[in-house]
């Protein structure tokens, strides 16, 4: 077991080493002159070499490729994360005061495809082909297609047109005013739960019809087990393994439909400062955010392998 | 890894003949899919007839008419400067439909044929490539190609490009398992027993046991891309301005201070369509060519 968590760990760092390249390989390498974007050609034409060399050495984009990467990670080591290009804003500000909202409704959101996703998965798994399996399967189908951001809207002008209500658009934090804060999080939150819980319900589904066909299963039912018990005691652990390892994979789902979402919402969170930012050609403040991401990504997944390690007895006696 | 596991596929490439050629066959055994395969063709279809049958001109704008509710004239209303919503969303389905078909050809043959050459030399090239693969598969789809044309700048191709880059991985380790798996089949090491080339082996002997994964690999991703490009359409990075995209006329809508119910319906229940469409199709393509496949595609 310990092994396996040493393993898992020091195959993180190779991972989040290649991430830190390849966005900086993206943000930098490609063609692209950020100062083009934000100052406009007819701009930049009219300043003199001198003025270009200052603006890129206030910057940090006058040195070298290999430099300006070292100087990134360094900034990421020190957790300063250095500056915004154009606001003058230090980053980890802007992730501090985004960070949390967006965090908020990332959790909430994955509590809710549980709340929902489980129980209509189980019920459809014990009772196949029945109104119930067919009436949910048929509402999992169309929440795996319906784009999160498009609900979002319709949410959001339905809400507008029947009850002349708009969520307030400010940056409020839980422990600052819960309800504001609760008013701003809770559609988004809705939204992505729902279309999470898709993924979750048919998972659940089909990972507990299979266990429920295996020798053990009727065994526990042969030795006079109440169905009950079979399911929860020695089905359901089984079966949710699979579950708990999709819903890792649904959090890369829930960042990226969360930028979309936020936007759809118009929700000061961290995707919407990645728009905000992305508009601004801010090539500073996209690369941490992306960054941030992917590594929320990889920790979290590497968290859920650990604990599917603990959960799992044949790699926890190992 | 379930994928790895996926064990003995010599029957594979008879499915492919059994349903994929047999097209009654497949209607039978999978009407629900056949008739969502219908749809999706229909959807193309509509895209490439729109100039015949979309009643008016998508880029006119009619002043007297701004954001009109639905009527007889205008079947989905107009949008706020008077643009005729339906023959946008016609217009629209070029792009969108377009866009998915390219980027997922590309990404996924770019997929496939890394992770066939990877899974069939083994050793450290496959080591390094599966590392690779998986730096690429820790950024959500979405935010990678947010990323990609953020920098390139927003143009049709460039999306197409960025979409691909984000599909490459899924074909990398679907097809290398199949190609791990065909290795070691007997008909394979006759063949290197001849004498046969590496390349020669990859080609005639390998590849044709990944025809079926790709063709499910393709259609299965259809429906994630089209969410993706109407994501990025919609957060101000798609295909530009005046062109009509589904995503790009949601993102419209939503910068009004007050939109309206048909701005937003429309254009969403035309995404949703056609990613059922896909989603269905392809679940049903995969249960004719290859069940095993269940699960471990996306």
């Amino acid at each position: 077991m310990r092994t396996y968590i040493l393993k898992r760990l020091l195959y993180a760092i190779p991972t989040i080493f290649g991430i830190t390249v390849l966005i900086f390989g993206i943000m930098r390498i490609l063609p692209g002159d950020p100062l083009g974007a934000y100052y406009g050609i007819e701009t930049i034409i009219q300043w003199t070499p001198e003025q270009k060399a200052a603006i890129l050495r206030d910057l940090g984009l006058d040195k070298p490729i290999a430099v300006q990467y070292a100087v990134w990670v360094k900034d990421i080591a020190s957790g300063k994360l250095g500056e915004s290009f154009f606001r003058g804003d230090p980053i980890i500000e802007i992730m501090a005061q985004r960070g949390p909202i967006s965090a908020q409704i990332g959790i909430i959101s994955v509590v809710i495809s549980w709340i929902i996703g489980l129980p209509v998965g189980i019920i459809s798994a014990v009772r196949p082909n029945s109104v119930w399996d067919m009436s949910t399967s048929f509402f999992t189908v169309l929440f795996l297609a319906i784009p999160g951001f498009w609900l979002g809207l319709l949410v959001v002008v339905a809400s507008i047109s029947w009850f002349q209500y708009k969520a307030p658009i400010v940056s409020v934090q839980f422990w600052e005013d819960p309800w504001t804060n609760f008013q701003i999080i809770v559609g988004p939150a809705i939204v992505l739960g729902l279309g999470q819980a898709a993924f979750i319900a048919r998972m659940a589904r089909s990972s507990l019809f299979e266990v429920l066909r295996e020798d053990y299963v009727r065994t526990s039912r042969a030795k006079g087990l109440i169905e009950r018990l079979v399911i929860a005691r020695h089905a359901m652990p089984n079966a949710l393994l699979p579950v708990l390892t999709l819903s890792g994979v649904l959090l890369g789902f829930v960042m990226g439909g969360s930028v979309a979402v936020e936007q759809a919402f118009t929700v000061p969170g961290l995707g919407k400062a990645l728009v905000v930012a992305a508009i601004d050609r801010d090539f500073n403040v996209v690369q941490n955010i992306v960054l941030f991401y992917a590594v929320i990504f990889v920790l979290v997944n590497l968290l859920i392998d650990m604990l599917y390690g603990w959960l799992d007895p044949r790699i926890r006696l190992n | 890894m379930s994928m790895d596991s996926v064990a003995a596929r010599g029957s594979v490439s008879s499915n492919v003949r059994r349903y994929g050629v047999n097209l009654r066959g497949f209607v039978r055994r999978s009407p629900f899919a056949a008739v969502w395969g219908l749809i999706g063709l229909i959807l193309i279809l509509m895209a490439l007839g729109a100039p015949l049958i979309s009643p008016q001109d998508p880029l006119k704008a009619n002043f007297t008419k701004i954001s009109a509710p639905p009527d007889s004239e205008s079947y989905f209303g107009t949008d706020q400067i008077g643009r005729d919503l339906l023959s946008r969303i016609l217009y629209g389905a070029r792009i969108s439909l377009f866009v998915a078909l390219a980027s997922v050809l590309i990404g996924t043959t770019i997929g496939g044929v890394w992770g066939l050459v990877s899974g069939y030399l083994g050793g450290l090239t496959d080591m390094i490539s599966q590392r690779f693969v998986e730096i690429i598969m820790a950024l959500p789809g979405l935010i990678l190609a947010f990323a990609l044309v953020l920098v390139l700048g927003a143009g049709m191709w460039t999306i197409i490009l960025a979409i691909a880059v984000t599909r490459v991985p899924f074909g990398a380790r679907i097809i290398r398992s199949v190609a791990l798996t065909v290795k070691e089949t007997a008909y394979v090491e006759a063949a290197r027993g001849i004498g046969a080339s590496q390349t020669r082996i990859m080609a005639r002997h390998i590849a044709p046991q990944c025809v079926a994964p790709f063709l499910i690999l393709f259609t299965v991703h259809l429906g994630t891309v089209i969410v993706i490009e109407a994501s990025l359409s919609f957060l101000g990075l798609g295909v530009s301005p005046p062109t009509p995209t589904w995503g790009g006329m949601l993102g419209e809508a939503s910068a009004l201070l007050y939109p309206l119910w048909w701005h937003v319906f429309f254009p969403g229940v035309f995404i949703t369509i056609t990613v059922l469409a896909f989603n269905l199709f392809g679940d049903g393509l995969r249960d004719a060519l290859d069940p095993r496949l269940r699960g471990t595609l996306e």
